[in-house]
């Protein structure tokens, strides 16, 4: 059983249907990237398997649990995390009290110390940062925060929603080198981002999305053919 | 001229302690909630209907009875108002407001109830020539322990920290496992408590309560939350300092014209709204995130 | 989900409210002359109702300050038709203003250069506010409101202060005050489609991409603050030649509170939901009125304590938001149910 199964999902906004047939499975300690042109739903999708959206229809398993229609309070607690687009940092906390919100969502509340220090080794600029304003940090250091603190509820599954948008391209390589790091302590982890080039060539498999659907399927094979890249996002014949 | 300065302070910190028992609920809920006047009324009319029982008891009731009908608002009407057009859930709470002063003129009478509570309270103190009067020195007091305790609360506990969050940016809030429905009665809570004491500072001085007991100052510290920046919980409190510090320095100023405070009290208001229309603790002009 | 109102001429949208309003302003004032009066009182509202349905139903933008605009219009019109003599003894002592005394004119005229003044107060006190949004602009437009009453209610030497100025000649043909407010339909119906409507519109639903259109947000909220200001001083106007008297109070919380709800209840961004509403809560607060006073419905005779009233409108009023936050129309022009058309 797939840890987190996403079947025919339609989400959107009111009467406004963004995403009208997804579906994909994912295994535990494999990545899932999503690309597609700009304004296509990716977030939407990310933000209803959360569940900050309410879904229309279709199901979201996590786990072999039916987390269709759930708050997202709860499905945090049940495993599943999200780094907003934009990370979202509440750059009038500091540091650390950005990081204790994050193990609100922990099950194990328990383990809350270990976990701490955990992040810290993983993202030592959370130590060198701990007391400062969120506000203040880098754009680099705030994705590093904003992963850590989705990162410290010890979730099976990450979403994570354009880790590298605003970012230099040092910096993104030090971000998905970590995710890796992640990925093999064996958090399962679904990105979504604008690069095509850099997710396909780094997840297990990329799902294009187009007109609220699949378009294609690609490995990191596909990701040196720009030829088969362009046609998935433009389209045969467009 | 020092018993007026005691009285400015004394005002400001009353109408600071209204300004944040609204505050928090609109931190959380963008929702500007009228009827935290009915929850003033509702604590008045309780510890006026308590003086029978021992201070500390009349005073515990009260906070319960407040904190209770809070509850009760928050459950049976803002909780189907959540992500509503704010428009509507101020109409809606103002709505709400004339709903419980109704009900209370209904169950109470128009006719209002008053009894002393804590004569102890009223009267002065003489000190060194002066001559000044304990409910200001109380009112201060009292405001700054509360204000105190609040701030620890807000900036010290996990409790704070949620609200505080949760007042910035609601949604990540959930996505890190707030739970919504838990904070927002936290929070309603909370400024019912708050409201306990407004209603007993407002009691010593003025025993005569009606049904629109708790209206006036409503406004006022709705005022304030706006001045003060309606983004932060200090904010809150600042602005209802301000605006019951301008409030007393004006009946004191004006003397005989008095009774055009208000009118210069709302123009101080205009003014600073269009200089800064996030209020005075934003930084300039920050959108409005309502 | 908010509509975007319409941008064409339709006459069902247009001749539909004009019917309604004509119709029952025929049969209801017909049945007796206390009903006679509640019905002028009513069409007085809903010229408000009207004004605020100008600015906050296309803007977005709350309005508390409306009362002031009403307040100004009623206390011009009844200045400058109050007889003479009453007027003297209204303003103190005090030159400058007694010279305004002897100003008189007639009804329609007053009633006229009452609704222009206010449009300019508001063009005025419009060129501030209108940078605000939201909450700010909620406030800023209450302390225009709390100003405004704080100096007319202590000010004995502009206006009878806390007294009422009786006397006021009043309208006795309901038919003049609805062809006011049919008057009134036409021009708010022709702003709503008008491209500044549309425009005004436009911003309601994104503020953030209106400028990025060209749209001059502060412009069209201006003249739509100015139209409604115009539009709520003749509300004033006519209230007083209703009334018979001018009294400050009238036009304060509970008159800004009673007009908002009935474009709330309505539905905020139509013509239609203005008027629906207020029919709806007029109707409503009338049945409970003669229900406190013992109403026959087919043989039984409903009774409802005294002061009950307040509560069952107030709580209503709520219940109606739970239901249906857009108001009850959604948003909707007039339209003739479509089984009919055929």
């Amino acid at each position: 059983m797939a840890l987190l199964e996403v079947s025919n999902l339609v989400a959107g906004y009111g009467k406004v249907q963004v995403i009208s047939d997804v579906s994909f499975s994912l295994e535990p300690g494999k990545s899932i990237g999503i690309v597609g042109p700009n304004g296509v739903g990716k977030s939407t999708l990310l933000l209803t398997i959360a569940g900050a959206i309410s879904p229309k229809a279709g199901s979201i398993k996590l786990d072999s649990t039916n987390i269709f229609g759930m708050r997202p309070e709860d499905i945090v607690r049940l495993g599943l995390s999200l780094v907003p687009e934009g990370r979202q940092i509440f750059s009038g906390l500091t540091v650390k009290e950005n990081l204790s919100l994050g193990l609100t969502g922990r099950r194990d509340k328990k383990g809350s110390h270990e976990a701490v220090a955990r992040m810290h080794e993983l993202f030592p600029v959370l130590s060198t940062h701990e007391h400062h304003q969120a506000g203040m940090l880098s754009g680099g250091q705030q994705q590093q925060l904003a992963i850590a603190r989705a990162l410290i509820s010890d979730p099976k599954v990450l979403l994570l929603d354009e880790p590298s948008l605003g970012l230099a391209p040092t910096v993104i390589a030090d971000v998905f080198e970590r995710l890796r790091e992640i990925i093999q302590m064996g958090t399962a982890v679904v990105i979504v981002e604008q690069r095509a080039n850099l997710v396909t060539s780094f997840a297990d498999e990329t799902i294009v999305i187009r007109d609220g659907k699949i378009q294609s399927r690609l490995t990191p094979a596909d990701a040196s053919n720009s030829d088969s890249l362009n046609r998935s996002y433009f389209g045969a014949g467009d | 001229m020092i018993q007026s300065i005691l009285d400015a302070i004394s005002l400001g910190g009353l109408y600071s302690l209204a300004a944040l028992g609204l505050g928090l609920v609109f931190g959380v809920m963008r929702l500007v909630n009228f009827a935290h006047g009915e929850l003033i009324t509702i604590a008045a009319y309780t510890l006026v209907l308590t003086t029978q029982f021992p201070l500390l008891l009349s005073l515990v009731l009260t906070i319960c009875v407040t904190a209770f009908v809070a509850l009760i608002m928050e459950f049976a009407i803002y909780r189907r108002l959540r992500g509503v057009n704010p428009a509507i859930m101020l109409v809606a709470s103002f709505g709400l407001s004339t709903v419980l002063q109704r009900i209370y003129e209904f169950t109470f009478g128009a006719l209002p109830k008053s009894a002393v509570v804590a004569p102890s309270l009223s009267g002065v103190v003489k000190f060194s020539g002066l001559s000044i009067t304990i409910s200001s020195l109380i009112t201060i007091v009292l405001a700054v322990v509360i204000l105190l305790a609040m701030g620890y609360l807000v900036e010290r506990t996990s409790l704070g920290l949620q609200l505080r969050a949760a007042s910035a940016d609601f949604r990540t809030a959930r996505l890190l496992g707030v739970r919504s429905n838990r904070l927002i009665s936290s929070a309603f809570v909370l400024s019912g408590v708050l409201a306990s004491f407004v209603a007993f500072i407002l009691v010593i001085q003025n025993p005569v309560v009606n049904p629109y007991y708790g209206l006036n100052i409503t406004i006022l510290a709705l005022v304030g939350i706006v001045i003060g920046g309606i983004s932060s919980l200090r904010g809150a409190a600042l602005g209802g300092f301000i605006v019951g510090v301008i409030l007393s320095g004006l009946n004191t100023v004006l003397g005989n014209g008095r009774v055009y405070s208000y009118t210069w009290l709302f123009i101080t208001v205009l003014i600073i709204l269009l200089v800064r229309p996030g209020g005075l603790l934003s930084k300039g002009s920050e959108l409005e995130r309502v | 989900m908010r509509h975007g109102g319409v941008t064409k001429f339709s006459s069902q949208n247009l001749f539909g409210p004009i019917i309604i309003i004509s119709a029952l302003t025929f049969f209801v004032g017909r049945t007796s002359a206390s009903l006679q009066l509640i019905t002028q009182f009513t069409l007085c509202y809903f010229m408000m109702v009207l004004a605020l349905q100008v600015f906050v139903g296309n803007s977005g933008v709350l309005s508390f300050g409306h009362g002031s605009f009403a307040l100004i219009g009623s206390y011009i019109s009844g200045m400058l038709t109050a007889p003479i003599n009453i007027k003297g003894h209204a303003l103190a002592m005090n030159q400058l203003w007694q010279a305004l005394v002897p100003l008189h004119t007639n009804i329609y005229l007053a009633l006229l250069i009452s609704a222009i003044v206010s449009a300019l107060f508001a063009a005025l006190t419009g060129s501030l506010l209108m940078r605000l949004s939201g909450l700010s602009a909620g406030i800023a437009t209450f302390a225009l409101l709390g100003v405004t009453y704080n100096v007319f209610f202590n000010n004995k030497r502009i206006g009878p202060g806390s007294q009422a100025l009786p006397a006021v000649p009043t309208i006795s043909n309901t038919y003049i005050l609805l062809l006011l407010a049919v008057l009134a339909i036409i021009i708010v119906y022709l702003f709503n489609i008008s491209h500044t409507g549309r425009t005004l519109r436009a911003t309601r639903e994104d503020a953030m991409a209106a400028p990025a259109l060209g749209i001059n947000i502060y412009k069209v909220r201006l003249i739509a603050f100015t139209l409604s200001g115009f539009l709520a001083g003749l509300s004033g106007g006519m209230y007083v030649h209703v009334a018979g008297t001018f009294q400050v109070q009238d036009y304060y919380l509970e008159f800004t509170f009673l007009t908002l709800s009935m474009l709330i209840v309505g539905g905020s961004a139509s013509l239609w939901g203005a008027l629906l509403g207020t029919i709806v809560i007029s109707a409503i607060g009338q049945l409970l009125l003669m229900m406190e006073q013992d109403l026959p419905i087919f043989g039984i005779h409903v009774h409802i304590p005294l002061g009950s009233r307040a509560v069952i409108i107030a709580v209503a009023f709520v219940a109606m938001l739970l239901w249906r936050s857009s108001g009850i129309v959604n948003g909707k022009e007039f339209a003739i149910p479509a089984f009919w058309r055929k």
